[in-house]
């Protein structure tokens, strides 16, 4: 196997809100954290569509996707997202959700492919450690491809 | 040892007390005391003023509470009309006399429930009300000039209203009520430019005020509203000081108009909050009165009392609660409201609890009730006016508040309140001050319990308010089956007019209220709104306008 020749891969992370919310100040604060990290962040803002949303995802090419909520409706918003990713090919990029989520809700949001959930009391270490052990597995996985 | 045994263990592990933070929250120096020294600069007349007296630093009124009981709120808003209107059937049994009501998202943004990218927050965080006739449903029963609803709503509210008094035959100088018709601060607080210029925004919030001093005397006026825009990440000064700018913005364009201060000022009310800094908070309010009446009387030539004399509604600052262990909120509110209150607040609404939870379960809104009755009835908080006036601490911090607001304040006025927000200062202040807020906590210079501090490891999943959306459902189709079955040459006619009013830069809300009698959509009244300033008919570009319009 071929040590890896490339350079770190600097990982890309697509944040951004989907629908009415307004309530972005915690996915903004997010996205400045994450730039202080040295993690590339594409912030595609608030009132995004699902389909503007998993569009931009093809197109950035990103390693991680990380919606925000601060309403209700989350779940049917998600499992749009979820499905339209599937479509689109890009269903293997990380999902990470955080904001107004409910416990209750995990189960379904795991089985929908959600592999980071932030909820209220989740850390930025915690979205941080997530986004870095995305960042190695994506590293072994290109260090493995045939040179 | 059994699990009873074991709870009072864990407790004692927790049980450190120290001081952890000597700025207040909103990050002002504070001393270990004051003295006479302190505050040697104040002189009682010019800078006080007994209760309901100029400057009225220690009140709005002389009796304060004695004479005018603070209005105890509530808020309300789910689902279809019909779901909203069982609760405030609910809260009207529990002896409240004014309500306020929330919509949707959806609605909050002016658009339809039938709109096909918002399905899932149709009736979701507040009532969904696309139309008059949803509006009578919601309002059945409701005598409009007796009961005080609140609407957290901004402009569409108003000719809403106005269109089922109309159809009941009302004389709107009869309507009592109030909305919030500051569009700014949407814009501000997470809208953008994008969804809500600052120019059509500040327009339309003119209209508003204009038609509403015009016609109905009752009816008052949320203006500014400085709870969303404290909520998105301003200090105390913050929201005195962009609150201010807002409201200048108005005050001058609709003196342009040919108003008078002494028609605009009394219909207008502060919106505003009371966070968890105590002090900090009572000193914002008696600051904030100070400055209004000074602002109106030397800026702007007010001769009327009422201008001078602001009134304040406050609701406490959800933002400040916390998921875990949510029962402590219940004393955050509890110090929250009593802040308002001995700030001299006309009316206060508490956050329930659960607030960050979800919406409120209707034990958490009889709890945040009741937090009220205690404070009124219990505490002898409201025994008397501006209980902390001539505190030395109190009167420095008011003081050091005022300040750093006018400071500014003349910062904002320098580039103009609507350039500012245009080019993102503002957006950029509040990123700054969220950021500081992280910062702060991450290495413990601001501690939340619960949040940064004794966070409990393990707790059950908190409870969810829940409710069927069977009734959403048929509401949502009731509107798609009105706008078939309507009178379709009558509603073009009401639209065009409107289209037409609008695009030549008059106030559009009397052919508003005659769209919305004719049973168009607030979307539609909306989007043609938009379109006749040159904006597109739907602010996430889904939908094309069904009008004609010339």
């Amino acid at each position: 196997m071929p040590t890896n020749t490339q350079t770190h891969h600097r990982i890309r992370c697509l944040l951004g809100m989907l629908g009415t919310d307004v309530h972005s100040k915690g996915i903004r604060t997010l996205a400045r954290w994450l730039r202080d990290e040295g993690i590339e962040v594409v912030y595609l803002g608030e009132h995004n569509t699902v389909e503007g949303m998993v569009n931009a995802l093809v197109q950035e090419d990103a390693d991680v996707i990380g919606l925000s909520f601060s309403s209700g409706g989350y779940l049917a918003y998600i499992e749009q997202t979820a499905q339209l990713m599937q479509q689109r090919g890009v269903g293997d990029v990380a999902f990470m959700v955080g904001g107004q989520i409910h416990p209750d809700d995990h189960g379904k949001l795991s089985a929908l492919g959600v592999s980071g959930i932030f909820g209220p009391g989740s850390s930025k270490d915690d979205v941080l450690d997530f986004v870095r052990k995305v960042a190695t597995e994506q590293q072994l996985a290109r260090s493995s491809l045939p040179a | 040892m059994n699990s009873r045994d074991k709870a009072p263990l864990s407790a004692i592990e927790n049980v450190e007390v120290k001081l952890s933070r000597t700025k207040t929250w909103g990050g002002m120096e504070t001393k270990a005391s004051y003295t006479p020294n302190d505050v040697g600069d104040i002189d009682y007349a010019r800078d006080l003023g007994n209760p309901g007296e100029f400057p009225y630093t220690r009140g709005a009124y002389p009796q304060m509470y004695r004479s005018r009981m603070w209005s105890q709120r509530a808020m309300f808003g789910y689902g279809a009309p019909e779901d909203t209107r069982d609760g405030i059937a609910l809260a009207l049994e529990a002896g409240l006399k004014s309500i306020n009501i929330v919509v949707d998202p959806v609605s909050q943004q002016y658009m339809d429930a039938d709109h096909p990218s918002f399905a899932p927050e149709v009736g979701l965080d507040g009532a969904s009300l696309p139309c008059v006739r949803d509006a009578e449903r919601l309002l059945e029963g409701i005598d409009l000039a007796k009961i005080d609803v609140a609407w957290h709503w901004g402009p569409m509210a108003y000719p809403l209203v106005a269109a089922v008094a109309v159809k009941r035959g009302m004389d709107l100088r009869e309507l009592q009520g109030s909305h919030m018709p500051d569009l700014l601060q949407q814009t501000i607080s997470g809208w953008g430019e994008r969804l809500l210029p600052a120019d059509f925004a500040n327009r339309m919030t003119c209209d508003s005020i204009e038609y509403v001093v015009k016609h109905s005397p009752r009816w008052a006026m949320g203006l500014p509203q400085g709870y969303d825009i404290r909520e998105r990440g301003l200090t105390p000064p913050g929201e005195i000081a962009v609150g201010m700018a807002i409201a200048i913005a108005a005050i001058d364009e609709l003196i342009g108009r040919g108003m008078t201060i002494d028609d605009i000022a009394p219909s207008l009310a502060w919106v505003s909050i009371a966070d968890i800094d105590f002090f900090e908070e009572i000193a914002k309010f008696r600051a904030l009165r100070r400055f209004w009446a000074r602002t109106m009387k030397d800026r702007y030539g007010a001769k009327d009392p009422r201008s001078m004399r602001v009134r304040i509604a406050c609701h406490t600052s959800g933002r400040s609660l916390v998921y875990k262990q949510p029962l402590n909120n219940l004393s955050r509110v509890a110090i929250q409201s009593m802040a308002a209150l001995i700030g001299g607040v006309q009316s206060l609404d508490c956050c329930t609890f659960d607030e960050p939870i979800g919406i409120p379960t209707h034990e958490a809104r009889e709890l945040a009730i009741r937090t009220q009755q205690i404070l009124a009835n219990e505490t002898g908080v409201a025994r008397t006016a501006d209980p902390l006036g001539g505190s030395w601490y109190v009167e420095a911090l008011t003081n050091q508040v005022e300040a750093a607001a006018i400071e500014m304040l003349e910062k904002i006025e320098k580039v103009g309140i609507l350039k500012a927000i245009r080019e993102g200062h503002v957006e950029q202040m509040t990123d700054e001050h969220n950021f500081e807020i992280e910062r702060e906590l991450d290495q413990q210079e601001r501690v939340i319990i619960g949040l940064n501090k004794f966070v409990p490891e393990t707790e059950p999943a908190p409870t969810r308010f829940e409710f069927d959306p069977a009734n959403t459902r048929k509401h949502v189709q009731h509107l798609v089956d009105l706008k078939q079955s309507r009178d379709q040459h009558l509603v073009s006619e009401k639209i065009r007019q409107l289209y037409q009013v609008s695009r030549e830069g008059n106030n559009a809300h009397q052919a508003m209220i005659d769209a919305l009698v004719a049973d168009a959509s607030i979307g539609e009244v909306w989007g043609t709104l938009r379109v006749a300033s040159g904006l597109s008919y739907d602010p996430y570009n889904v939908l094309n306008s069904p009008f004609a319009y010339t």
